[in-house]
């Protein structure tokens, strides 16, 4: 079972906390979700729309077709008509729009409600959040359960308030459309406990977990919640958090305090991670661990600040002037977010470089259920690889950049008696010391070269494949938060009698040239197609540049909107 | 105890006459005096003929980037509050390139100790107007004369938070050495400007430019007031120079007002958290 609830209406009318409210009215009742919210860069008026999809089993996309249109304004139905079919529930105002169009018809007279009670126009999302529950079957209690946890914080009076309007709604379907009630929320009889998490909130939660203790932001849709999240949580995690006065700060004091031996962090979009480039070119020569989480929004410059894109990649793969290693890390999903969240944390420590964690609006905002069993297995076993850490002065004379066969150097933490050393941004001598002798600079440009070679014998990670490579015609090429579309269209494509397989990637940067090639040698006689959200097929250049990998067949988008399986199924022939 | 040979390190590559001699007696001379040894503090160095003192200084530190040592700086401190944090740099670096953060670091009230080299000019790449450059002075990038006014330092730390600034002048060691050690000791944010004679590009502001237009701010003169500091930061207009704390007042600093510093270091922390409490509002 999938079913797309969708609510729409003007900025300010509190259509998100609605629409996590749905979401977590549908994970309580033992289903699962996978949300997405679009709206401008405004904070009042404008269109806001969040779609809620609800399976019973795990989802890891949203999809085109919406099966409840929840309409808070005339623009909502004229906007998103083209997505409805026949069977579709569309629930308004005849007070505010006539609907003449064939979809199953729920009109709940908001405006009169409102005004007979006296109530703020932004009741309204309550009453139809009452209504959806209604109609969809759903628990009363798990509704009102809901309404409390939203509003606790608020004050008894105001959770009952809301809960007074919610009933409202809940009651007039139970009244008036009894018979088109759906079993769609019905509560079932074994629920498991699921979290519902963004890709920013995986991200945070991740960085708990793998024991960052210092992290700075400047707000830059599309992760300033990380910002914001991290920030709330400090008296609990110990973590400092700092919202300096821009991004150059923002990553150079995260330096600071890493090189003073606290793991640390930062997150930014393209735009503040341009400002970012010349210190992690930085943190490559002096050696400085640091994890830099990339959410990407539709460039150029400013761009579309709240949509959706992939246009960073090859910047982020390349970001900083002069050759140093660095790692890209791209999870696909929110359970990938978090264990690679504190992956990139052990690896930044390991080889003692820049781990850059990237994704995009889609994935950093958008909600997924997942099963908290899942979650805690992971995040109780997890144990912090902080790799050549020392703490003790070594009885042989220290070296912080001593010529090593792995490329990494023993790191003691700053202020250990005994000894003393620079993280010098100019070319270095094993002692630390600045030079500009060519001999002993190729030394030191060859011990840090030396951690490719390291990271991809060690830690790289393969593609996973998904579905049969063998049997299939068709195979998909994609990296990080394309994963979910493409596996939902695997299915679609299946029920069709088309046979596909994924191979997706999380390790992108670097990759391991000859493993990547074997992998591709399967692939001969097989279609072959890239998907991406971007114009220019930039994982399929980095594919080409890494591992001499060409993909002929592409499907781009970069209209801002995320690529939804029914496309990608559409594009197959 | 150490001494000043235990804080040198290479030999210095600064021009016969350079200020930057004098300063890096004196920053060893300070460090002595307060008992510091070069494993106890970190040094963060901005780029320029200043910051090359990282390997003529013995002592943890950052050789950062331009403009950035400042912003790099205060992450070791709220990291390790107990290791005492100074900075070095040009007037370029700190109040040009790095200017917003040498705004924010003051507003913070953040407990470091920036050292910074005024001699009007970019030294290390050969005589271009540094911010502090009075109007109309010519250079190669300004071969018509600098058409901005100068920026005033002591005014901006003054006004934007700083709670300790000091000018000294590169001629009189004893002098610098005095204005670094109280610096480094006072808490919260200290602002040491060393008038730096730079004798190879800037020939207005040389030590006998300097000589006559410096004086001591005698024991009179009450550092907690904040307009009559504002004043005495004023009179670089009229091309005298107070040497001395010209404000002094008491704040807590940053790391002082983070409880999740009280006990130990973010370095020393161990934790053990229960991810429960994470979790409860995704439910």
């Amino acid at each position: 079972m999938k079913f797309l609830w969708k609510i729409g209406g003007e900025a300010g009318f509190g259509i998100m906390t609605t629409g996590l409210s749905f979401a977590k009215i549908a994970t309580q009742s033992g289903y699962h979700i996978f949300d997405y919210a679009e709206y401008p860069s405004l904070i009042r008026g404008g269109h806001n729309t969040y779609d809620v999809l609800v399976s019973d089993e795990e989802v890891w996309t949203s999809q085109i077709a919406i099966d409840m249109l929840v309409c808070l304004n005339k623009d909502t139905y004229t906007l998103h008509k083209s997505r409805l079919k026949e069977s579709s529930i569309v629930v308004y105002d005849p007070e505010m729009f006539e609907i003449t169009d064939n979809v199953q018809k729920i009109s709940v007279p908001l405006k009169s409600m409102i005004k007979e009670a006296k109530a703020f126009q932004i009741m309204v999302n309550t009453i139809t959040l009452g209504a959806s529950a209604g109609l969809l079957g759903a628990d009363e209690e798990v509704l009102y359960g809901m309404i409390e946890t939203q509003f606790a914080k608020k004050g008894e009076k105001v959770v009952e308030y809301n809960r007074d309007f919610a009933k409202k709604g809940y009651d007039y379907i139970l009244e008036h459309y009894q018979a088109m009630v759906t079993p769609i929320l019905k509560k079932r009889s074994q629920i498991e406990t699921k979290l519902v998490m963004t890709g920013n909130e995986a991200f945070s939660y991740g960085a708990i977990v793998a024991q960052c203790r210092f992290f700075s932001g400047y707000p830059m849709t599309p992760t300033s919640n990380v910002l914001t999240q991290l920030a709330g949580w400090q008296e609990k995690s110990g973590m400092v958090v700092r919202h300096s006065e821009d991004e150059i700060a923002v990553i150079n004091t995260a330096l600071g305090a890493s090189f003073a031996g606290a793991r640390s962090a930062v997150a930014t979009s393209g735009g503040g991670f341009a400002l970012m480039v010349e210190a992690i070119s930085y943190a490559g020569v002096a050696e400085i661990p640091i994890v830099i989480f990339l959410g990407q929004r539709p460039g150029p410059a400013t761009g579309m600040p709240t949509w959706t894109e992939q246009g960073d990649l090859l910047f982020a793969c390349h970001a900083g002037h002069g050759e140093f290693p660095k790692i890209v890390l791209a999870p696909g999903d929110v359970n990938e977010m978090i264990e690679m969240t504190a992956e990139a944390f052990d690896l930044a420590d390991i080889y003692q470089t820049p781990v850059i964690v990237i994704s995009d609006k889609f994935v950093c905002e958008s909600h997924k259920s997942v099963p908290k069993m899942n979650v805690d297995l992971f995040s109780k076993s997890y144990q912090p690889n902080r790799g050549k850490l020392i703490h003790e002065v070594p009885p042989e004379k220290y070296l912080r950049y001593k010529i090593s066969d792995d490329g990494i150097s023993p790191r003691l933490i700053p202020g250990i008696k005994g000894s003393f050393y620079q993280a010098n941004s100019y070319d270095h001598i094993e002692d630390s010391h600045t030079t500009e002798d060519g001999e002993l600079r190729k030394l030191q440009v060859e011990k840090r070269g030396r951690k490719w070679d390291t990271y991809l014998k060690t830690h790289y990670k393969l593609p996973t494949i998904y579905g049969d490579i063998t049997t299939a015609t068709h195979v998909f090429i994609a990296y990080g938060p394309n994963k979910g579309s493409i596996k939902e269209a695997q299915k679609l494509l299946k029920e069709k009698g088309i046979e596909t397989a994924f191979i997706h990637f999380t390790h992108v940067y670097p990759l391991d040239r000859q493993k990547v090639r074997d992998i591709f040698a399967m692939t001969k006689d097989k279609k072959c197609i890239l998907v991406e959200n971007n114009s220019q097929g930039q994982f399929g250049k980095l594919l080409a540049m890494e591992a001499g990998i060409e993909i002929e067949e592409k499907i781009l988008k970069y209209d801002g909107r995320p690529i939804y399986p029914e496309e990608i199924v559409a594009s197959i022939k | 105890m150490t001494t000043v040979q235990d804080f040198s390190g290479y030999t210095p590559t600064w021009c016969p006459g350079c200020g930057d001699w004098g300063i890096g007696v004196a920053i060893k001379g300070a460090f002595v005096k307060l008992g510091l040894d070069p494993s106890s503090l970190c040094v963060v160095f901005d780029i320029g003929c200043s910051g090359n003192m990282n390997d003529f200084l013995n002592a943890y530190a950052m050789h950062a980037l331009h403009g950035r040592s400042l912003a790099t700086a205060l992450g070791v401190k709220i990291a390790n509050p107990q290791l005492p944090v100074v900075i070095v740099g040009g007037d370029g670096g700190i109040y040009g390139e790095g200017g917003n953060h040498f705004l924010h670091a003051c507003r913070g009230n953040h407990d470091v100790t920036v050292i910074v080299h005024d001699n009007s000019v970019y030294g290390l790449t050969t005589g271009q107007v540094a911010p502090t450059a009075d109007k109309g002075m010519k250079s190669k990038s300004t071969p018509f004369g600098i058409i901005e006014t100068p920026v005033n330092p002591l005014v901006l730390a003054v006004t934007q938070g700083a709670t300790f600034v000091a000018q000294t002048f590169a001629g009189d060691v004893n002098h610098m050495i005095e204005m670094i050690k109280r610096g480094i000791e006072h808490k919260g944010f200290s602002l040491i400007n060393i008038l730096q004679p730079c004798v190879t590009f800037n020939k207005i502001n040389t030590y006998q430019y300097y000589l006559p237009r410096v004086y001591k701010l005698g024991l009179e003169y009450k550092p907690e007031d904040q307009r009559e500091a504002i004043g005495k930061a004023m009179e670089s207009t009229v091309e005298k120079f107070p040497l001395g704390v010209l404000y002094k007042v008491e704040r807590p600093s940053f790391t002082d007002q983070l409880p999740q510093l009280s006990g130990k270091t973010l370095v020393e922390k161990t934790y053990d958290l229960a991810f429960e409490a994470f979790e409860e509002e995704f439910i």
